[in-house]
């Protein structure tokens, strides 16, 4: 947790280093930038400090959207002239977007040059645009219930644990459709044993489940869940907040649910758009965001403070255990697999 | 049968009628306890029973920006929503009980179709006409919409009252020398006027915590109070949301108390 | 108080394009008068009333008031006054409101209006009443509300709608005389339109007997009922018996025949029923293949007849009216 003043101080700073030698678009001009962006406290330092800077430094104005949905926004709008300049979303929805031709498929160090600093995950072919975080989904736990820490995804399948397991509502939650092919993976031959999931799921039941992504660490706070699919940033924020809860990635490995940024080719205020990508992918910029909500920044070369670093994904061997779901492949089938899964947890 | 004894009136039947009625009404005010609880508990998190009473969530609503800009926001809405379909939905009314129009039946049900139509759709709709025409996403454009899914219910209660109105009653005004302007000022109005009110009244309420139509016209940083909460559930699932329905509760409660107040709804209620 | 002359003059009114409510109708009524519009429901009384007081514009024809041509002076500047059935009064208003409303559109001065309504009130026995919600009064008290209303302006012609119709026989019957009077001492052209024959018999100066859209007859009250000109109206007013002598109608009342000895009688035949209505009999006969209806009046004693007696049937030739069609 950082203070409002500690972050605005950080803004400061942020803002001086940010005339020098930044390639900077001198004809942006006062043109307006049309983000998403998330709300929360996520919302709050993009409001209080990275924008204002952006603004300042771009000569720019930035309306950012925190109304969801954006997708159908997107959408109605024309392509030609699309409601949003950069897109901002979890990575699922942004294959949705690009099979509708309403984002741009990858970014080069020519249009984001900081590109070149990325971690693999940020650019990989499982991405679509670029990711600027992650969040690695694995189990989050109650410490005062006697549990031993879970060290496998196989623990929350425990009979102990019955009516006191959490997981996501798969056809709403992008957590819910990691889980399940992390199920495929630890129960069958890969992430894509989607016959394994399903079994695997029954195996859980009874379990109970959330629609908001943010739901589930009030469960675990309130205690009506011992153990649950959930994001680190999720249990991390409590921290120093003396909350019986804590986070475990399972030695199968964490589930990446990454943060993107998208340009919508229709953009008139491209050049702005890129720069405003390689803003959020900047150092400084990263730090002040990743240890504002606990994400993993997607630059190489950031350093963040202890505590952050001993937790997060910054270091090669950590960011090895991240697994990246194909979402092409899942958004293919996500209808019989949303039919599926209902009819295994309502029977 | 009939030797049944009468000495007990609290029978069987009653108190299965008393039992339900109080069901009915605990199902009704459920929720809003639940509300309250979340509202004055000091955890992040619902939890029963409740560990404590604070006022940490309406410090944290009231001092928010953001909420309050939006309830603002949602309240010169609602409020211009009011104004409005009062005017076209008592004027549609009027016309439709009285202007002899050709094909009334189909211009009652025209009138009253946004209310058939999910509410979503007509939110995406005018958002794609909107961008279509130009015209971008202003305030007076969320007024608008919101006006279109308001007007019937003013148009409703409007018409009710116009369907039990004595025509003669006009009538004998005109006789009595009044022209049709003073007439519908002397004695149309004053006399559908609860008709009118109460339908201003619903307008208001289903302005000010319409979320489906909104949802898509709202823009950055002037979106209304429905709209913000529930992104902000998204993200912090905290008292505050409690503490921001409780609040709007009370609001809706005191617009409606201030309209009886002022215009005395119940005034002719002994028509 | 002014009265006016009232003319219709072939006035017509068509509604939706079909239905003829009133078809032709010429009529003259005379300054100061009590005219009654009588006939069943339907039959185009209120549309003629309504046309006269503005509400409906005639198809064809004209509508003089005062010997001016008032057809395209709109409702609130004809100056008449108007009550209705349902009484109309206005709701949200008390009494003394009510009253003071027609003044009030004439601008006339506060004081002026507070004396008038008082008059007006105190002429219809409402004195004391001024604050009370229409509400919050009797049929009959409303009925005088409207009546106030109407007269307060004092209109040139007054124009009742059934003003009657929802009150009791008692209280009606005390209303008629209340009216009649108060018309009387005001000198008012009034206008009434009621499908009771009795009452128009009983008040007005003269009936226009109407049906299907027509004007039937018109003539004073005893010219009605004594020599009705036309089978209908001879049917509508009053009890009938219907002869038909080679192809012409005729009509005898009920009153004109005596019940006589057979060596008397024109047609001997058995009481089949026998009414008593207080102040006379009403005998139901079966003679010469017919039914006969034959009132007599009880000067002296009643008479002692009853079902199944003989009796005998005898009236005078000039009693008989002969009929149009």
């Amino acid at each position: 947790m950082i203070s409002r003043r500690s972050m605005l101080r950080t803004g400061a700073s942020l803002a001086a280093a940010a005339t020098v030698g930044t390639p900077a678009i001198s004809h942006a001009q006062t043109k307006t930038l049309k983000i998403t962006t998330w709300g929360g406290k996520w919302g709050d330092i993009m409001k209080a400090t990275v924008l204002p800077v952006f603004e300042k430094e771009f000569k720019c104005t930035v309306s950012a959207d925190q109304a969801f949905p954006f997708m159908p926004k997107l959408q109605a709008s024309a392509k030609n002239d699309p409601l949003y300049d950069v897109f901002h979303t979890n990575s699922n929805e942004q294959w949705s977007a690009l099979t509708e031709g309403l984002v741009m498929d990858k970014f080069t160090t020519k249009e984001v040059p900081n590109v070149a600093d990325v971690h693999p995950w940020s650019v990989s072919d499982k991405i679509v645009g670029v990711a600027i975080f992650t969040s690695a989904i694995g189990l989050g736990y109650r410490t005062d219930k006697g549990l031993t820490p879970p060290k496998s995804w196989k623990d929350l399948a425990d009979p102990k644990l019955a009516g006191a397991r959490g997981g996501y509502l798969i056809p709403v939650n992008s957590l819910g459709q990691c889980h399940l092919m992390m199920l495929g993976k630890v129960y069958g031959k890969g992430l894509q044993d989607l016959d394994a999931a399903y079994k695997a799921l029954e195996q859980l039941k009874p379990i109970k489940l959330v629609d908001f992504t943010g739901q589930m660490e009030k469960m675990l706070l309130s205690g009506e869940v011992s153990e649950g699919v959930i994001h680190d940033s999720g249990v991390y924020r409590y921290e120093g907040q003396n909350q019986p809860v804590d986070f475990a990635s399972p030695s199968e490995g964490v589930m990446a649910l990454e943060q993107v940024l998208n340009v919508p080719p229709g953009s008139k205020v491209k050049e702005l758009a890129y720069a405003y990508i390689d803003y959020m992918l900047r150092p400084d910029v990263q730090k002040l965001l990743a240890e504002g909500v606990w994400y993993s920044p997607a630059n190489k070369k950031v350093k963040l403070d202890a505590k952050y670093d001993a937790k997060l994904l910054t270091r090669p061997e950590k960011v090895a255990t991240l697994i990246q779901p194909d979402w092409k492949w899942y958004n293919a089938r996500k209808d019989d697999i949303d039919a599926r899964v209902t009819k295994i947890l309502k029977g | 049968m009939s030797a049944a004894p009468k000495r007990r009136p609290f029978d069987a039947g009653s108190a299965a009628y008393l039992a339900l009625n109080l069901l009915l009404v605990a199902f009704l005010l459920a929720p809003i306890a639940i509300v309250v609880v979340f509202a004055l508990n000091p955890t992040p998190y619902i939890s029963f029973p409740p560990v404590g009473v604070s006022l940490r969530w309406f410090q944290k609503f009231f001092a928010g920006s953001d909420f309050m800009n939006a309830l603002a926001l949602s309240l010169w809405v609602a409020l211009c929503v009011l104004v409005l379909s009062v005017v076209i939905g008592g004027a549609c009314a009027l016309a439709l009980a009285r202007g002899r129009l050709p094909g009334r039946t189909f211009l009652t049900a025209f009138f009253m179709s946004p209310l058939m139509l999910p509410a979503i759709l007509t939110g995406l709709a005018l958002f794609q006409s909107y961008l279509l025409a130009g015209i971008g996403r202003p305030v007076w454009g969320l007024i608008m919409a919101h006006t279109l899914v308001a007007v019937p219910y003013v148009l409703r209660t409007t018409l009710a009252v116009l369907h039990n109105f004595d025509h003669r009653i006009e009538e004998a005004a005109a006789a009595l020398g009044a022209s049709p302007t003073r007439v519908f000022f002397e004695v149309t109005l004053p006399l559908i006027r609860p008709g009118v009110f109460a339908g201003g009244v619903f307008a208001f309420i289903v302005s000010f915590d319409q979320f489906p139509v909104s949802l898509f016209l709202v823009m950055p940083k002037n979106e209304t109070l429905p709209v913000v909460l529930f992104n902000y559930m998204k993200f912090d699932l905290d008292g505050a949301i409690a503490a921001a329905s409780m609040v709007s509760i009370l609001l809706a409660l005191s617009v409606v108390l201030a309209l009886e107040r002022l215009i005395g709804l119940k005034a002719y209620v002994k028509l | 108080m002014t009265s006016a002359t009232i003319k219709l003059e072939n006035v017509t009114k068509t509604f939706d394009g079909k239905v003829v409510a009133v078809d032709g109708v010429t009529l003259d009524i005379a300054a100061g008068e009590f005219f009654s519009l009588l006939g069943p429901s339907g039959c185009g009384k209120t549309t003629s009333l309504r046309m006269i007081a503005g509400f409906e514009m005639p198809d064809s024809g004209r509508v003089h008031v005062g010997g001016q041509d008032i057809t395209d002076v709109p409702v609130h500047r004809r100056d008449m006054g108007m009550v209705f059935q349902s009484y109309a009064l206005f709701p949200h208003r008390t009494v003394a409101q009510n009253v003071a409303f027609g003044l009030r559109m004439r601008d006339v001065p506060k004081a002026d209006i507070e004396r008038r309504v008082a008059a007006a009130l105190a002429q219809v026995a409402l004195t004391g009443l001024e604050d009370r919600r229409p509400s919050q009064l009797s049929g009959g008290q409303q009925q005088r509300v409207a009546l106030a209303r109407a007269l307060v302006i004092e209109p040139r012609v007054l124009l009742c709608d059934e003003p009657l119709g929802a009150l009791d026989r008692k209280l009606r019957q005390q209303m008629q005389f209340e009216l009649k009077e108060l018309q009387r001492r005001l000198g008012v052209t009034l206008v009434f339109v009621t499908h009771d024959q009795e009452e128009a018999l009983a008040m007005s100066d003269r009936i226009a007997v109407m049906n299907h859209g027509k004007v039937e007859q018109v003539g004073a009250p005893t010219e009605i009922y004594e020599r009705p000109r036309t089978r209908f109206v001879a049917d509508f007013i009053g009890e009938i018996n219907l002869l038909e002598e080679g192809g012409q109608g005729r009509a005898l009342r009920p009153e004109k025949i005596r019940l006589v000895t057979p060596a008397e009688a024109r047609v001997s035949g058995t009481i089949e029923t026998a009414n008593f209505l207080g102040g006379a009999t009403l005998y139901r006969v079966q003679a010469g293949g017919r039914t006969w209806l034959a009132r007599e009046t009880h000067a002296g004693e009643r008479s002692p007849r009853g079902p199944g007696d003989p009796v005998g049937l005898a009236w005078n030739d000039t009693d008989v009216v002969a009929l149009d069609a």
